[in-house]
């Protein structure tokens, strides 16, 4: 493919030095988290520091038997699942709505779902824990999906609103011609036709799921419940500071979404930029 | 039209083909298996006898706990004894237990209390008061800052079942290489310790003076209030009740914190350690000093963790002349939630746990300091826990930190205080003082 | 929406047509409109009105009296508070801005076409995907004073030279900001680049023909047509610098000196650490209100284009 003609970095030198530096910063802390992890406890806190591991699972079996690693990424896989579908679900209504039919107060409602992207999280952490507490919902999944599902969906609706209005104008009529209501023409030609828009949304609202704090810190307060990011935080004890365990779970929960950036990038850039661009 | 649709279906087929709709399915089958998750997870129901509910943290030696679970099923065998293991840190485990207190939830019968807490716990209702089950003839089996700080408005409301004290460790080959016996006051501490580190740099060896716990978190509350009662201040005047750290004394006490330790004969990085990190500093050999509770002993003679395993020493916490050493008082207590709907039960369980039998078995197994007054001239104690018995005068003098219901918060504005007076050598540290001393004092006008 | 054709040809039965179709808009936006209403505009105002109250949780004797506006009172009078908040609006200012620059670099990197673009991509995306608490541990780790990765590349072997960088108030801000650059550029690089790429080859060419230089082609051409995605940039990330939580809560809990102190840290703090639900509503109601008034200066600015979609 030609070369893009805009860049300003016409040499090939500074070019590729800038990619790896880039590559490089961007890579390099991972890296050396992975790099902990196979350490042996002497390893990690040698000073000065080691650079080549001995390549033990010491730690990750550590984190697995006394940090109860796994039982943190079940509950994460748990909750991020469940929001990514009720988000989902609700995000292609609600996005085919806002982008293909004729709604009153359409700019008002992108604007509030806007807003509600905005919020700061303590703005609302109080009183949402109140209503939880009331409902008897701390410590629940059902708990941390229903706020996460409110956060995640202005970013669900936004992607599926602007996938839903790059299709062909014509659709509807089409389907009118047919015969369909419209009720049938969201399902049977809408819908399918989303695929992709719901692909992309779905990647996006579960590492936001995934690697959300602040409400599972106040909202899961049993360990039971608590989900990765809540657990890596605290691993941290009065009298111990594992760091080859927090370098293990931490790569734990880190593959799996890196896997997810590496197979899907076109996508995550697509969905990300399309908020921008509209 | 509809060739229209059509094409524009295939179109999107075709564009992503065979993988896009395989990973569709994939999707699909991993978030329906998701939704199933939650249904295996129901409650196993309780069938007869009572079910007592103990929420603790994860201990340090879990071997010595799990014979303790042990005993007690075996001696109760009506009593389902369920565990719940909270967050290793004082201050999450103290977040998620007042959570469920606040639920008044159901699933927390006897639960364990850090030492500053109980006031707290007293306060919001969330603690039984225990005056009818432990009585006073008990009582006085105990420490008596223990018991201390297990008391509010009169009533007590928890057992004491480990103390933890600030103790002062040291390397004994060192001190003995340079002629010294272990300091009595701060001042000698630093000229120690100053002698010494240059010496070994002398020599080629690298070592700091001191190390200790002084990042901006609780800890860094214990540690600065044995320097300041030790110079005879104090953090709440005990006649007028009111804020103490803007008193000369304080003052004088946090400024030779400032110019003396941090960053000269400790290294700057003590402003963001908390325990772990300084004791490594001392068990890999990098300190002459070291302040930290009891627990650190164990540690730093373990050939398999600390390079100075049996060159260390103890000895009382040094003082400023004219005033007396003093070490903050830690430990956890045991507690019975207000809620609980099997108090008999729970208090067999905290009468269980606090037993001479069971503290002492935490004493050998785990090296927790005792909290009844006998078991210092316990012969097997002394014989594996030999500086017990120096200790022993520390242990009965330790003090508690400040008991209000507030402590949180007072404790939030001294952390403030002390981590912006100790981190900038030339911070106004009597103005900085007196802000701080105005904002303990209308946190405590609120709770009368 | 409508072609003008097939509004002419529905033109009779417009009227029913059009209240059936707006029926059905409004049952499909209902659930969402229930979530953010019941989880995000009630809790908004129900927490204006516990900042009207004295709530302390640690002491249930005393009741919740109404208390009017004398939280707020306290907290112009706070002078923690209000150095939280400078704290907070410096961070914001600097991570904003490295993150734009930086932001701007990457994109005009991968706006290229090369081999390996794509894996290119994907490593800048790594540390977008990874939780802010992992990367906080990752960076509390790196500048670690003891045995800490900074310290070994800036002095190898040499350890009397380590520096304890979260042990300095400036330096320990400087790590938060580092952290949160590192974390977030890749995001700015993402949103910028949609601007890029909408950016027709043929100004550039009509430029070099011109005999235009790579410098003024990038001045006059990218820099004018990239504004609205560096805006949109912006926005996202100045509203999420705002709300720094994690970063805090994992490197250096507010301290040391309090130099790390941020709205929101401070905010939970009061509320659920202390229990002083009152004054941490307060907290909470004017971080909200800033929160909000930054975001409409930024939308007026940005023209009213972004939010009006197309006339049906």
């Amino acid at each position: 493919m030609p070369e893009h003609a805009g860049s300003p970095f016409m040499n090939r030198v500074p070019f590729f030095a800038t990619t790896f530096v880039v590559v490089f910063m961007s890579l390099l802390p991972f890296a050396w988290f992975l790099n902990t992890s196979l350490k042996t406890p002497i390893e990690v806190t040698a000073i000065p520091p080691v650079l080549v591991p001995s390549g033990t699972l010491h730690s990750y079996r550590s984190a697995i038997t006394e940090y109860n690693l796994l039982h943190f990424v079940r509950n994460s896989l748990i909750v991020a699942g469940l929001t990514t579908f009720f988000t989902i679900l609700i995000s292609v209504f609600a996005g085919y709505a806002l982008a293909r039919l004729r709604l009153r107060y359409r700019g008002p409602i992108m604007g509030s779902l806007l807003l509600v992207s905005m919020f700061p999280q303590i703005s609302i952490a109080g009183p949402v824990w109140r209503i939880l507490h009331a409902l008897g919902w701390l410590n629940s999944y059902q708990g941390l999906v229903l706020p996460y599902v409110t956060l995640t969906l202005p970013l669900g609706v936004w992607i599926l609103a602007v996938f839903f209005r790059e299709l062909p104008d014509e659709l509807e009529d089409a389907a009118r011609i047919d015969g369909c209501s419209h009720v049938q023409t969201l399902f049977r030609i809408m819908i399918p036709l989303a695929a992709p828009g719901v692909f992309t949304a779905a990647i996006l609202v579960f590492i936001y799921a995934w690697n959300e704090f602040f409400f599972a810190l106040l909202i899961m307060t049993q360990q039971k419940f608590q989900t990765l990011p809540v657990g890596i935080a605290l691993f941290q004890g009065q009298y111990t500071l594992p760091w080859g365990e927090i370098a293990a779970a931490s790569t734990v929960a880190t593959v799996p979404l890196v896997l997810l950036v590496f197979l899907f990038q076109k996508r995550i850039v697509r969905g990300l930029s399309a908020g921008a661009v509209k | 039209m509809k060739n229209l649709l059509r094409s524009v279906r295939e179109y999107h087929m075709n564009e992503q083909g065979v993988r896009h709709g395989l990973i569709q399915g994939v999707f699909m089958c991993f978030f329906i298996l998701l939704l199933l998750a939650p249904a295996g997870c129901t409650k196993k129901a309780e069938e007869g006898g009572t079910t007592l509910h103990f929420v603790t943290w994860k201990p340090n030696i879990p071997e010595a706990w799990e014979e303790i679970y042990s005993i007690f099923r075996a001696e109760h065998p009506d009593i389902e004894l369920v565990k719940e293991v909270g967050p290793h840190s004082s201050t999450a485990f103290h977040d998620l237990l007042t959570q469920k207190l606040k639920n008044r939830s159901e699933d927390v019968d006897v639960f364990l209390m850090d030492v500053i807490w109980p006031p707290e716990f007293a306060a919001a209702g969330w603690a039984a008061p225990l005056d009818d089950m432990f009585a006073p003839s008990e009582r006085k089996e105990f420490l008596d800052g223990a018991i201390l700080a297990n008391s509010y408005n009169g009533r007590i409301y928890g057992v004491p079942l480990f103390i933890d004290s600030g103790i002062l460790y040291y390397r004994t080959d060192l001190l003995e290489k340079y002629g010294f016996s272990p300091p009595r006051t701060w001042r000698e501490m630093v000229e120690q310790a100053v002698k010494i580190t240059s010496g070994e740099a002398g020599k080629g060896v690298e070592i700091y003076g001191f190390s200790g716990q002084f990042k901006q978190y609780e800890g860094l509350v214990c540690d600065m209030m044995e320097y300041i009662l030790s110079n005879g201040g104090n953090i709440i005047n005990p006649e007028t009740g009111r804020s103490g750290i803007a008193g000369k004394h304080a003052v004088e006490a946090v400024r030779f914190v400032r110019d003396n330790i941090i960053g000269k004969i400790a290294p700057p990085g003590v402003l963001t350690y908390q325990e772990p990190e300084s004791l490594d500093i001392f068990i890999q050999g990098k300190a002459v000093f070291h302040r930290n509770w009891p627990y650190a002993w164990e540690v730093s003679n373990n050939p398999k963790r600390s390079t100075v395993a049996g060159k260390v020493g103890i000895a009382r916490l040094p003082h400023f002349p004219g005033g007396r050493s003093y070490s903050t008082l830690g430990g956890w207590q045991a507690g019975i939630s207000s809620y609980s709907k099997n108090k008999e039960a729970a208090w067999t369980f905290v009468k269980f746990l606090t037993s001479e039998r069971i503290q002492k078995l935490l004493a050998l197994k785990a090296g927790r300091a005792p909290t009844r007054k006998k078991l210092y001239g316990d012969a097997e104690i002394l014989r594996a826990y030999p500086h017990f018995s120096g200790m022993k005068d520390v242990f009965l003098t330790a003090y508690p930190r400040p008991r209000t219901p507030l402590y949180p918060a007072v404790s939030n504005v001294l952390q403030r205080y002390f981590s912006k007076a100790i981190s900038d050598p030339s911070s106004d540290i009597e103005k900085e003082a007196v802000a701080a001393s105005r904002e303990i004092d209308r946190l405590l006008a609120l709770t009368k | 929406m409508l072609s003008q054709n097939s509004a002419a040809r529905h033109a009779e039965m417009k009227l029913s047509s059009l209240s059936r179709e707006r029926i059905f808009a409004l049952a499909l936006i209902a659930p969402c409109f229930l979530f953010v209403v019941v989880f995000a505009f009630y809790p908004i105002l129900y927490s204006f009105y516990l900042s009207l109250h004295r709530i302390i949780l640690g002491i249930p004797s005393l009741g919740q009296p109404f208390t009017g506006l004398e939280n707020y009172r306290d907290l112009l009078h706070d002078r923690i508070a209000l150095h939280s908040l400078a704290n907070t609006l410096l961070f914001v200012f600097i991570s904003t801005f490295l993150e734009i620059l930086f932001g701007l670099i990457i994109a005009l990197v991968i706006n290229r076409h090369f081999r390996g673009r794509g894996m290119v991509r994907a490593a800048i995306l790594v540390p977008w995907a990874i939780p802010t608490v992992v990367s906080s541990q990752m960076w509390r780790f790196i500048f670690n004073d003891q045995y800490g990765l900074l310290n070994y590349i800036l002095y190898g072997s040499d350890t009397s030279r380590y520096s304890a960088w979260l042990a300095d108030p400036v330096y320990a801000f400087s790590a938060i900001v580092a952290a949160d650059v590192w974390k977030t550029s890749s995001f700015a690089a993402l949103l910028i680049l949609a601007g890029l790429q909408v950016i027709p080859d043929e100004l550039y060419e009509a430029a070099r023909m011109d005999g235009a230089g790579a410098w003024q082609r990038f001045r006059r051409i990218t820099l004018p047509l990239v504004k609205p995605a560096i805006l949109v940039a912006l926005l996202f990330r100045t509203m999420d610098a705002f709300r720094v939580f994690d970063l805090v809560f994992v490197m250096t809990q507010g301290g040391p000196a309090d130099s790390t102190n941020v709205l929101q840290f401070y905010g939970y703090k009061k509320m659920f650490t202390e229990g002083l639900m009152g004054y941490g509503s307060t907290i909470s109601v004017v971080v909200f209100l800033m929160a909000l008034a930054v975001t409409l200066l930024y939308i007026r600015v940005m023209g009213k284009g972004m939010l009006k979609a197309e006339n049906a």
